[in-house]
């Protein structure tokens, strides 16, 4: 039995290793996928106008059946990728920019931008990104731009979602 | 057997179940678990750098992409507000006043945290439904019911989210127990 203690005393010792590795990686393995299967949408830095979520939607956990969303799952490893989004009818809306690790890097929402058009560059520390452009640097080279549309009345969401299709997003080159 | 393939046999089962107890862990991990007040649990540190490894596992699986606190609020529920599991073949009044925020909405989801499938196909109830946003109630229940009706599709369980945008307070506090909405079961 003696034999054993040493090798159990690492066993303990790796599990509390693996509980604690799992746990940060969680994140974002949960974040990497959803990643993909969004960018199967309109694929990487491009901008993804979802539908109205329903009892159908499987893309993201617990969406939000209000909010009209448009997506931009962005790839840096390439260099800074521009979001340009244009003001909505709606009583809300907002940007925001996900890390790899599922931190929010920005949020801007209309009144914030007084409903004026958004414009970043989303990139890495050390990638130049243009004059006159806000710059959002995140973690990772993956991760999500999310544009958050308010639809108080979904018989009137073809107005909104006109609107929300002139913004883009884009890769820099 | 010889030492080193002890030594490797308890490393691996070490490794495995180290990871399979956190896969576990935050699998039955609830959404916004941090700050429980009365049937809801809320968070504060959704989407930032201060969010702890936990936290941030569990939102990640249950409602990744959350927005910063002065964004907005998620306030969770599984339970009412006698503690009892929230039942789809069971009618609740979800009784609530003014929300200090610029738009609150109240939805329903499956506990993996999907919408549910229902003859109305409706979803949510948004304050911008609310006659009157000092006093407002909301009936869940799987038959259609009068006035504002959000339905559970007769699921075993299901779960309430609701979503305070832009809270007055700029996210800095939580909503205190008299603020957020009752949920009485009424029925089954």
């Amino acid at each position: 039995m003696r034999r054993w203690l040493f090798p159990l005393l690492l066993g303990l010792v790796l599990a509390f290793v693996g509980y604690h590795v799992a746990l940060a990686q969680f994140p974002r393995v949960l974040m990497s996928l959803a990643t993909h299967r969004i960018a199967k949408g309109a694929g990487y830095n491009a901008m993804f106008a979802a539908p109205l979520a329903t009892d159908k939607a499987r893309a993201i956990v617990r969406p939000s059946p209000d909010l009209a969303y448009s997506s931009c799952p962005f790839d840096l490893s390439k260099g800074p990728v521009l979001v340009d989004v244009e003001p909505v009818p709606a009583p809300y809306w907002s940007l925001s920019v996900f890390d790899s690790r599922t931190d929010v890097a920005y949020v801007r929402n209309n009144i914030d931008a007084g409903n004026q058009p958004i414009r970043i560059a989303i990139a890495q520390a050390g990638q130049p990104v243009p004059d006159g452009m806000t710059a959002v640097r995140v973690t990772g080279t993956t991760g999500i731009a999310l544009l958050r549309i308010l639809a108080p009345d979904r018989t009137q969401f073809g107005a909104i979602d006109a609107a929300r299709k002139k913004s883009s997003c884009k890769a820099l080159s | 057997m010889k030492p080193w393939i002890r030594y490797a046999v308890c490393a691996a089962l070490g490794l495995a179940l180290g990871a399979g107890a956190a896969i576990q862990h935050v699998r039955t991990g609830v959404f916004g678990a941090s700050r429980a007040i009365g049937p809801w649990t809320t968070g504060s540190d959704f989407g930032t750098a201060r969010a702890g490894a936990f936290t941030r596992a569990v939102v990640s699986l249950r409602g990744l992409l959350a927005l910063p606190a002065h964004e907005a609020r998620y306030y969770n529920a599984a339970v009412d507000s006698a503690g009892d599991p929230l039942d789809g073949r069971c009618r609740y009044r979800v009784s609530g006043g003014a929300i200090p925020a610029k738009w609150w909405s109240l939805t329903l989801y499956d506990h993996p945290g999907y919408l549910v499938a229902n003859q109305a196909n409706r979803f949510s109830i948004a304050s911008a439904a609310v006659p009157n946003p000092a006093a407002w109630d909301v009936i869940v229940a799987p038959a259609e019911q009068a006035g504002l009706w959000l339905p559970t599709g007769r699921i075993d369980r299901f779960e309430l989210t609701l979503r305070v945008y832009l809270p007055d307070d700029g996210g800095l506090g939580t909503l205190t127990r008299d603020r957020l909405p009752a949920i009485v079961k009424e029925g089954c």
